[in-house]
């Protein structure tokens, strides 16, 4: 019986794909394999390690971008790695092909899709996919499948529920049974020592890794021992084994000690959970179900970009099952962009908590191993069996965790939802405290968000109002950050009336909603607001820093001759909130020269505004009624609209008062 | 039907042959526009009273929370014009015309959409849960496109098909180009264009209405000028026999918008709507494809051009692409409200560029 296996580019799908062949290889004498996989990702290194024969194909994984030149880039690419599944396809021409998702098996499935179409393949195709929101290329490849094993009952939806079978994730079987004395013992671990793990999963999380730099010097001060596994993921902007080595050659540590260990790649990465008291993990569906089966205490950094942000609704679930610590990702700024990344400071503190508390890492391990387990491996196997016979078994039904987050998607949707939550359990200070790291860490990834153009409003402005609704205070520097940020956007958008990277509808709300919501009084946010109201070239936002000027701050000699200096500006909007700013916080009897040029001015907004200062200036007590003396008849009274006396409204108002105050309730509300 | 009734009596009766007056076009113009002016006064007062106890109330946005905006309860009144138009085209049109077909097709259509968008507009009782943008986009394009394609198979005589096709540009007296098929998706865009933009414009009591009657009476010249066998050859225009009944219908809808502004004038007791904005400006788009002076538009009928423009800029180009505003308030005239300018004043002002619009627009006439 030929095999031939295929998907990969991340652990989550390669894993499973040699646990199933694993499996097989036990069962069936006859079995032949070959895997299909990337050149560059962990299928090149892991799979032959494990004995099968591997062949590559090119593959890319779908953008999600409407820009041209990636979505070619990607065609061009897809069709290569077709042409080569083919060949391979027709060199090898398997009875079976297993696939485990990922973007790696896109091209080998849609070849034996043309193929099968001629006659040329016959062989039967079974997609495994392990997480609960199937990749885009899956949800495509599922139609060529015969048969689909899903982990969570809700991956099933994306499919043909006719073929669709709940299968489990397939656990390597080592991690039933760990022993940690063993495996210190033959890592040469100190057996005293508490140890912490932290791998990023197979592709490398350059947050992870670089957080973890961060916390060792804590750690090593506290008498830990790290084990730090970088993943060999290589990018453009980030290569995790260089830049790690780089790193810590700078810090001055080398990669082996008896408090640091540094391993480019885990092959065996079973020993080193089973040696670990504490592992920081990425909150893939493998990687949680492995912590789970084990019973090991974890703390969870979700992924942020995961798909529908599934790793943070898992992470979720095992903490609220007391089995795990979530630590979510943060926005940071870095030279005008930002980027997500993980307090180093924040890891430090909280695996050192973690650490010394015996009883809880016990709790957690406890905690864990209620999750519920499946025998997946058989499931699986009995449903390739059955391919093979031509006779799938009736599909089988496991009860599996699911999460569910009820957080709407859209981003003005989730704005609303929050405000509401927030209104509903009394406030920010009254919510609960992992709810709000929840609902903080959604502001984050809107702020990370580079598509800050979608309809209406965009993200990143979302995240700013987030913010303030969910009173983010760490957040403060970063919307300052935005608001002076002075890198300027394309020349396409610069000609076409355009200014910075951050646009202005954005910094405006940094400045409306952001610090004004955050109702930041501090010396810096006072430096960004005077520098708005003089530099900033976009008129809400000068308009909105007079205000915000005006509501928050105590005058001083610099807000003073600065809202002065606004009243001269070409925008009708910065100078009448000017004039307001100054009338709620001057105390500077010389302004009245100033103003009274405003008392001809054909503008009736100035003028009305004029006599308000005028009206608070007279209550503050800061000119006196007889300088005004000359001045009552010197104001121009015109206005586009006239209020009439509209005693019929009034009156049909009254009446309506009192019919409603009359009737019962429920009628008056109709 | 007076047309017919006419007609026939000046055959049957040798004492009405001066009845033959009826097939002159200037005087059913003439004769239409002052109907449906009576007909908008006359029946205007009871129809807002009636439409108002119906609950057909205008939900304006509260941009200024003004008390003395919110107060005037308007009455959605485009049912008002549409109906004395089509009454008025009922008596005075020779209704076998398919260019009197394709006018009344393109007011019957629009309406109907925009009445379906005021319906849900008052049902649920604010302004912005109307038909969807796409929607009505694809309404309107759908009927571009039907219109389009009987224009150019059916709309001419055989001896000047040919014309059908070609496009025209002010201020050239030849045809610049002939688009064969591809006329059809620049008609359907021509229509979708004007009559969303003369709903753009319906923003202040009045501001639709004057520049609309100003653009329907250029293009009423047009089209007699298009129409008459002498006149046009001594202009230098295509001759389009039959055109002349758009002339008629370009009367009688200036009859009605005077009609209409009696009411609408300055504060208004009745807003058109998106009934009447819809209908208007479908028949304008309509009208001014079956004169071929489809550019013309952009001329006399600047104020909407401006508007539409001024959204673009503001919504596509400013907010969604650059994240900034370029207007306080888009359209235009609100950004003008937002800057302090009377409600009158805006409106007054507009009348007066619409009318010396049109006047550019009328010297294209000669200057060609």
């Amino acid at each position: 019986m030929k095999y031939l296996l295929t998907g990969g580019g991340t652990g989550g799908h390669v894993y499973p794909a040699l646990a199933i062949a694993n499996e097989i290889r036990q069962t069936r004498t006859d079995a032949e394999f070959l895997y299909v996989g990337h050149r560059d990702r962990l299928d090149a290194w892991v799979v032959p390690d494990q004995g099968y024969r591997i062949r590559f194909v090119r593959a890319r994984s779908f953008p999600r971008t409407r820009s041209l030149v990636p979505l070619l880039r990607f065609a061009i690419v897809l069709a290569v790695g077709v042409s080569q599944g083919a060949l391979i396809l027709l060199r090898y021409r398997p009875q079976i092909i297993i696939s485990t998702g990922g973007f790696v098996s896109a091209p080998v499935l849609f070849a034996h899709g043309v193929l099968a179409k001629v006659g040329l393949s016959r062989a039967r195709v079974f997609i495994y996919e392990p997480n609960a929101y199937p990749g885009l290329l899956n949800q495509v490849t599922g139609r060529l499948a015969q048969r689909i094993g899903v982990a969570f009952e809700q991956a099933g939806r994306w499919f043909d529920a006719k073929k669709v079978a709940v299968v489990g994730y397939p656990v390597r079987r080592s991690f039933l049974n760990l022993d940690r004395h063993a495996a210190r013992e033959k890592l040469g671990i100190d057996q005293g020592r508490k140890v912490v793990l932290a791998f990023g999963g197979s592709g490398g999380a350059k947050a992870i890794n670089e957080a973890v730099l961060a916390a060792l010097p804590l750690w090593r001060e506290a008498g830990l021992m790290a084990i730090h596994v970088t993943g060999r993921y290589k990018g453009s902007d980030y290569d995790a084994v260089a830049d790690t080595k780089a790193a810590l050659a700078e810090m001055g540590i080398e990669g082996e000690g008896d408090w640091y260990r540094r391993l480019d790649y885990a092959d065996e990465i079973v020993d080193l959970i089973a040696a670990a008291d504490l592992v920081i993990c990425r909150a893939g569906a493998g990687t949680l179900t492995e912590m789970a089966v084990s019973g090991t205490p974890t703390l969870i950094v979700p992924l942020p970009t995961s798909a529908e942000d599934h790793q943070a609704l898992n992470a979720r679930e095992m903490e609220r099952i007391g089995a795990a610590q979530v630590l979510y990702q943060e926005a940071f700024w870095d030279n005008a962009s930002i980027y997500s990344g993980l307090d180093g400071e924040k890891l430090a503190q909280q695996v050192l908590a973690l650490c010394v508390d015996e009883e809880r890492l016990q709790a957690m391990s406890a905690a864990a191993k209620t999750m519920p387990k499946a025998n997946s491996l058989e499931l699986i196997t009995a449903e390739l069996d059955g391919l093979i016979a031509g006779q799938p078994p009736p599909a089988l039904r496991l009860e599996l965790p699911s999460a569910k987050s009820g957080l709407p998607t859209a981003p003005n949707a989730l704005l609303r939802w929050v405000q509401a939550r927030v209104k509903e359990v009394g406030g920010v200070e009254a919510m609960e405290r992992g709810e709000l790291a929840y609902l903080r860490y959604q502001a984050d990834r809107l702020l990370v968000s580079e598509g800050w153009c979608e309809i209406p409003l965009g993200r990143r402005n979302v995240g700013i109002k987030l913010v303030a609704v969910l009173n983010y205070q760490e957040r403060l520097p970063l919307l300052l950050h935005i608001l002076t940020d002075r890198t300027t956007t394309g020349w396409m958008r610069r000609f076409c009336g355009g200014d910075f990277r951050h646009g202005g509808i954005i910094r405006r709300n940094v400045v409306e909603h952001g610090l004004r919501g955050l109702g930041a009084t501090d010396a810096q946010t006072r430096a960004a607001l005077l520098n708005a109201l003089e530099t900033d070239p976009y008129f809400e936002v000068r308009a909105w820093s007079a205000q915000a000027l005006g509501e928050m701050f105590t005058v001083d000699d610099e807000i003073d001759s600065a809202l002065c200096a606004a009243l001269d500006d070409s925008a009708p909007e910065v100078v009448v909130q000017a004039l307001s700013a100054l009338g709620k916080i001057s105390h500077n009897p010389d302004l009245l020269a100033r103003l009274r040029r405003f008392y001809l001015h054909p503008n009736w907004q100035f003028r009305e505004q004029v006599v308000l200062v005028l009206i608070e200036f007279l209550q503050r007590g800061v000119l006196e009624p007889a300088q005004l003396e000359h001045d009552l008849d010197q104001v121009l009274i015109s206005m586009p609209y006239f209020e009439p006396e509209f005693t019929l409204g009034a009156n049909l108002r009254e009446l309506a008062e009192r019919v409603r105050a009359g009737l019962p309730l429920a009628a008056s509300q109709r | 039907m007076i047309y017919y009734l006419g007609i026939y009596l000046q055959d049957v009766v040798e004492a009405l042959s001066f009845l033959r007056l009826v097939d002159s076009i200037s005087f059913r113009a003439i004769c239409g526009a002052i109907t449906s002016l009576i007909l908008t006064i006359l029946f205007g007062g009871r129809a807002i009273l009636y439409f108002y106890s119906r609950g057909h109330r205008d939900m304006p946005r509260d941009y200024f929370n003004s008390e003395a905006v919110s107060n005037q309860a308007k009455t959605y009144g485009g049912g008002l014009i549409v109906a004395a138009i089509l009454i008025s085209i009922g008596l005075w049109c020779k209704l076998h015309s398919l260019f009197v077909l394709f006018c009344v097709g393109a007011i019957v259509w629009f309406a109907a959409l925009g009445w379906i968008d005021d319906f849900l507009k008052v049902r649920h009782r604010s302004s912005d849960r109307g038909l969807s943008e796409k929607a009505k986009l694809a309404l309107q394009v759908t009927f571009g496109l039907a219109f389009g394609t009987a224009y150019i198979t059916q709309a001419l005589p055989a001896e000047s098909a040919g014309l059908a096709t070609q496009l025209y540009l002010p201020f050239f007296k030849n045809p610049v180009l002939d688009l064969s098929w591809g006329y059809v998706p620049f008609i359907a865009f021509t229509v979708t264009a004007i009559s969303n933009s003369v709903n753009l414009a319906d923003g202040i009591d009045g501001l639709a209405i004057v520049p609309t009657s100003f653009v329907v009476a250029v293009f009423g010249v047009f089209a007699y000028v298009s129409s008459h066998a002498e006149i046009s050859e001594f202009l230098i225009f295509p001759f389009m026999p039959g055109v002349g009944e758009v002339a008629v219908i370009c009367s009688i809808v200036f009859g009605a918008c005077l009609g209409f502004l009696w009411f609408n004038s300055y504060p208004a007791n009745v807003i058109m709507g998106d009934t009447g904005s819809m209908a208007l400006g479908g028949l304008l788009g309509t009208v001014a494809v079956l004169v071929k002076q489809e550019f013309l538009f952009l001329i006399v009928g600047g104020i909407f051009v401006g508007e539409t423009l001024s959204v673009v800029i503001q919504e596509k180009i400013g907010i969604r692409w650059l994240g900034r505003r370029f207007f306080t308030r888009s359209p235009i005239h609100h950004h003008y409200q937002q800057r302090g300018l009377a409600d009158t004043k805006i409106v007054i002002r507009f009348w007066i560029v619409a009318g010396i619009l049109a006047l550019c627009g009328l010297a294209t006439l000669k200057i060609r």
